[in-house]
């Protein structure tokens, strides 16, 4: 991390934004000192760079305000979170202006009759998944960051997480957004309306922007009634092979389990090094999977589900009605994360999403690149989707670090060969922008940047991500 | 210290998990002000990219070493080494000021001096007017205006329970550590912790050369001080023949059972597998062996963060509890209450948001008593309460069960 050193044009220019910012959102909101800037320097890649001025704001016009004067000075500007993602999204790489939205939080309005929500961008997920499930409510899309994640970032990022099979990601679910550009202007795309269908679809275009076109200061989500019921079922096999089987044949037999999770052998040595749970040393991987629904759609299909494990070749299986044996059995999957840290400092978390057909082959293809064992790999996530989470550990040796970043190289291009993408669910940051080229053509390329042209001439918002140039 | 904390910064994966159980940042929602945050300014101060400065001491100091962040941290950061070493690194730099500095090196370990200063302060506190079921507007000592504090006793508790009480064949001979705020302000407590062991059966020797545990010492980062207490305390409990020492103070088993294995090195740890919480205590040794009739009020249970976060004790004071009351469980019960030393001082206004929730919840149990294992957070409840003129009376939960004790007729031990 280096501090700011600026030629004195450029400090004279600083100490007028200062002035400037101080005198349209407050002093109270706009933080400065070197104290406060690095604890804005940050996200969940472990990338650092110092911002210059951190802005908290706390209504839509102080954003505006903000945007406005970046804009006129030509300053980079970034919105940030809770400062969670994994690809670099919130880290200010060229300095500048950072806002930190947590600061505003509020639920605007939770309209039950109609199925929406409307709320600022630094509401917490999980504090709104609980906030509606008083009202018989579900908000879906569940990241594992959930409880510490901000909406806003899970709708820049458009997160995934855990549900994505049965209920989809958070694209899903956003029916309208506020957003105030890079010169200042507010716009409201889409409808508080289920369906909405008038001109082009501004927000889609807008969710997974990672803040290069703009910064939502309101969104609207759309909900669905809370389950009943839900329902685990933890299936053991010998071979990864098999477990992917039995994923196939539940889904072929019509049934979408809320959660459809996989850990591999070397994940499980990991989980099973760290915390000594019980599961036997011939389980090589594992199936977790919640049925959600109403008592009677359970009771229907969770036999199905256990034939499916059982058909497949599974050791064991084991089924968790009460939360408090789920959660005995999630432990594990939660325990992923520390576990993994134990056995190499380092750590780069791949989100790569094939076609579910494909699963077996990228598999293969990453125990290829692999060969030699030289490092390791564990994965696990969402086979439902066919998202997998690859993770390359390594240690503090220079060596190891060049070999992870080949072996992510050639493990990148596998996945877009089979007809996958690079990122299911954690965006490009500046992490993966090197691999957008890979998966996106030169044309679609150019359109894109086009929009980014269109939006952002000054190219003032959170510059360095997404593209490489 | 085994552990470096130039080392143990670096294990912080930046993940942001310490937002979801942070009683300051659920708060401030403000990034300098939880460990992810305090951690890279760790950072930045090892690479001295940064000096001590007095926003860097706020930011320090804003955090309430509950070490709640610990128990949920997925990459296993040992955040007390670094915030301890920030702490350090703030009186090292910016130097301890006057006042607690006196006190530390000079007064806490000195019995005499101590005994004599609060003396002379309870003498005075005679003089304050406007005082509301023993509480009072200041302690004289703090000059927070606006709080109600409680009175400091006319007869510290050490004094008063100089003499053991010899049993005629204990099952246990026990060392109570009383702390400070026991010994001077809240003697009831350890007259109830005696009283209670005695009815068990289980002699209660109260070491007359004990001092202060040494955390509002550390807590200001003069860790000198705090280790000269751990000396001499250790000296003072290592001469008596002990089958275990109880403490009332969460903070104080945290100090004596935890720290002092840093401050003193392993050799310790024998003597420190042998410190309770008295309720964990009761719980372990004394289970169903004592017979009580549940007083019929309703009690709630608070539960102090060096209890519940930091030794993960949560069952044990609420099986007291049950047998003693009629207990009741409160929302959010493992909630910071907002007390604790200079965190208070230097973040008032924190300290009574905490707070306002925290009375907020006992509210909604409908209990009549608040009780808890820790006399720091019975003063910051009980400040709550008489601030609204409330009816609902905050106790430790070691004077419930004395109470059910009495009511159940179980005889006060038989002395030798």
């Amino acid at each position: 991390m280096k501090l700011f050193q600026k030629t004195k044009t450029e400090d004279s220019k600083h100490q007028r934004v200062l002035r400037e910012l101080i005198k349209v959102v407050g002093r109270e909101k706009v933080l400065s000192a070197i104290e406060d800037r690095i604890c804005y320097s940050y996200d969940g890649t472990k990338q650092k760079a110092l911002p210059d001025i951190v802005v908290r704001p706390d209504c839509t016009s102080d954003v505006s305000n903000t945007l406005k004067i970046a804009n006129e000075y030509e300053i980079p500007i970034y919105a940030r979170g809770a400062g969670t993602g994994l690809t670099g999204g919130a880290v200010p790489l060229m300095g500048g202006i950072i806002f930190d939205l947590k600061s505003m939080n509020r639920i605007i309005e939770i309209c039950p009759g109609d199925f929406v929500a409307t709320v600022e961008p630094g509401v917490v997920t999980k504090d709104l998944q609980d906030e509606i499930a008083k009202f018989d409510l579900f908000y879906p899309p569940d990241p594992s960051s959930a409880a510490f994640s901000t909406i806003g970032g899970n709708v820049a990022e458009c997160a995934g997480g855990i549900t994505g099979l049965k209920y989809g990601v958070t694209r899903d679910y956003i029916l309208a957004l506020e957003i105030v550009l890079p010169d200042g202007s507010v716009i409201n795309t889409g409808r508080k309306t289920l369906r909405s269908v008038t001109g082009y679809d501004l927000t889609r275009l807008f969710i997974g922007s990672e803040g290069t076109l703009g910064v939502f200061t309101k969104i609207t989500l759309k909900l669905i009634p809370k389950p009943k019921k839900i329902e685990t079922l933890a299936a053991y096999f010998s071979d990864r092979d098999d477990a992917i089987d039995a994923a196939d044949l539940i889904i072929d037999n019509n049934i979408l389990p809320r959660t459809l999770e996989f850990m591999d052998k070397m994940t499980i040595n990991a989980v099973r090094g760290y915390t000594g749970t019980d599961i036997g040393e011939d389980v090589e991987a594992l199936l977790l999977i919640d049925l959600d629904g109403t008592e009677e759609s359970i009771s229907h299909e969770m036999p199905v589900v256990e034939n499916a494990c059982k058909e497949s070749k599974a050791l064991a299986t084991k089924v968790a009605g009460t939360s408090k044996e789920r959660e005995t059995i999630w432990a594990a999957r939660r325990s992923i994360s520390p576990a993994l840290y134990n056995i190499a400092p380092h750590k780069i978390n791949e989100d790569i999403c094939v076609p579910r057909s494909k699963i077996k082959e990228i598999l293969q293809k990453v125990d290829q690149i692999n060969e030699h064992r030289t490092i390791y790999i564990s994965n696990f996530g969402h086979i439902g989707d066919g998202n997998i989470h690859v993770n390359i550990m390594y240690n503090d040796d220079p060596d190891q670090a060049e070999l992870a970043e080949s072996i992510v190289n050639k493990i990148m291009r596998e996945v877009v060969a089979v007809g996958g993408t690079i990122s299911g669910e954690h965006g490009i940051g500046n992490k993966k922008s090197q691999f957008m080229e890979l998966e996106i053509s030169p044309k679609e390329l150019a359109i894109m940047k086009s929009f980014k042209n269109y939006f952002d001439p000054k190219e003032i918002m959170n510059p360095g991500k997404m593209f490489l140039s | 210290m085994t552990t470096d904390w130039k080392t143990e910064v670096d294990k912080c994966s930046k993940c942001g998990k310490c937002h979801t159980v942070c009683p300051v940042f659920l708060e401030t929602g403000d990034e300098s002000m939880v460990s992810r945050g305090r951690i890279s300014l760790a950072e930045a101060l090892r690479d001295k990219q940064i000096v001590y400065t007095d926003k860097l001491r706020d930011y320090v100091y804003s955090c309430k070493k509950c070490m709640r962040c610990r128990t949920v941290c997925p990459s296993g950061v040992d955040y007390e080494v670094i915030i301890s070493a920030m702490l350090r690194g703030v009186a090292e730099n910016m130097g301890v000021p006057l006042f607690p500095r006196i006190i530390f090196r000079y007064i806490l370990p000195r019995r005499i001096l101590f005994d004599i200063m609060l003396r002379v302060g309870s003498k005075i506190q005679r003089f304050i007017p406007g005082k509301k079921r023993g509480q009072m507007r200041h302690l004289p000592l703090l000059f927070m205006g606006k709080r109600w504090m409680p009175t400091l006793a006319k007869k510290s508790a050490l004094k008063k329970l100089r003499k053991t009480k010899k049993l005629k064949n204990p099952r246990m001979r026990v060392g109570l550590f009383t702390g400070c705020l026991i010994n001077y302000i809240y003697v009831d407590i350890a007259e109830a912790v005696v009283d209670v062991l005695n009815r068990m059966n289980i002699e209660v020797v109260v070491p007359q050369h004990q001092l202060c545990c040494g955390t509002p010492s550390s807590s200001m980062g003069d860790h000198k001080s705090s280790k000269k207490l751990a000396d001499l305390n250790r000296e003072v409990f290592e001469s008596h023949k002990l089958d275990a020492i109880v403490t009332a103070c969460a903070t104080c088993t945290k100090t004596i059972k935890m720290d002092y294995l840093r401050t003193l090195g392993p050799s310790w740890q024998p003597m420190s597998d042998k410190i309770y919480d008295i309720s964990e205590f009761i719980d372990k040794y004394c289970g169903d062996e004592y017979k009580t009739k549940p007083v019929d009020e309703k009690v709630t249970y608070h539960d102090p963060c060096h209890l519940l976060w930091v030794r993960g004790i949560s069952d044990e004071p609420r099986n007291v509890l049950k047998k003693s009351s009629n207990f009741v469980e409160m929302d959010q019960a493992g909630a910071c209450c907002g007390g604790g030393g200079i965190f208070t001082i230097i973040h008032y206004d924190l300290t009574l948001k905490m707070l306002e929730r925290k009375v907020a919840s006992i509210e909604r149990s409908g209990a009549d008593t608040v009780a808890t294992n820790c006399p720091g957070c019975v003063m910051q409840i009980a400040d709550g309460f008489a601030g609204k003129d409330s009816k609902i009376k905050t106790t430790h939960s070691i004077q419930i069960l004395q109470k059910a004790l009495v009511n159940g007729g179980v005889n006060k031990g038989d002395e030798e």
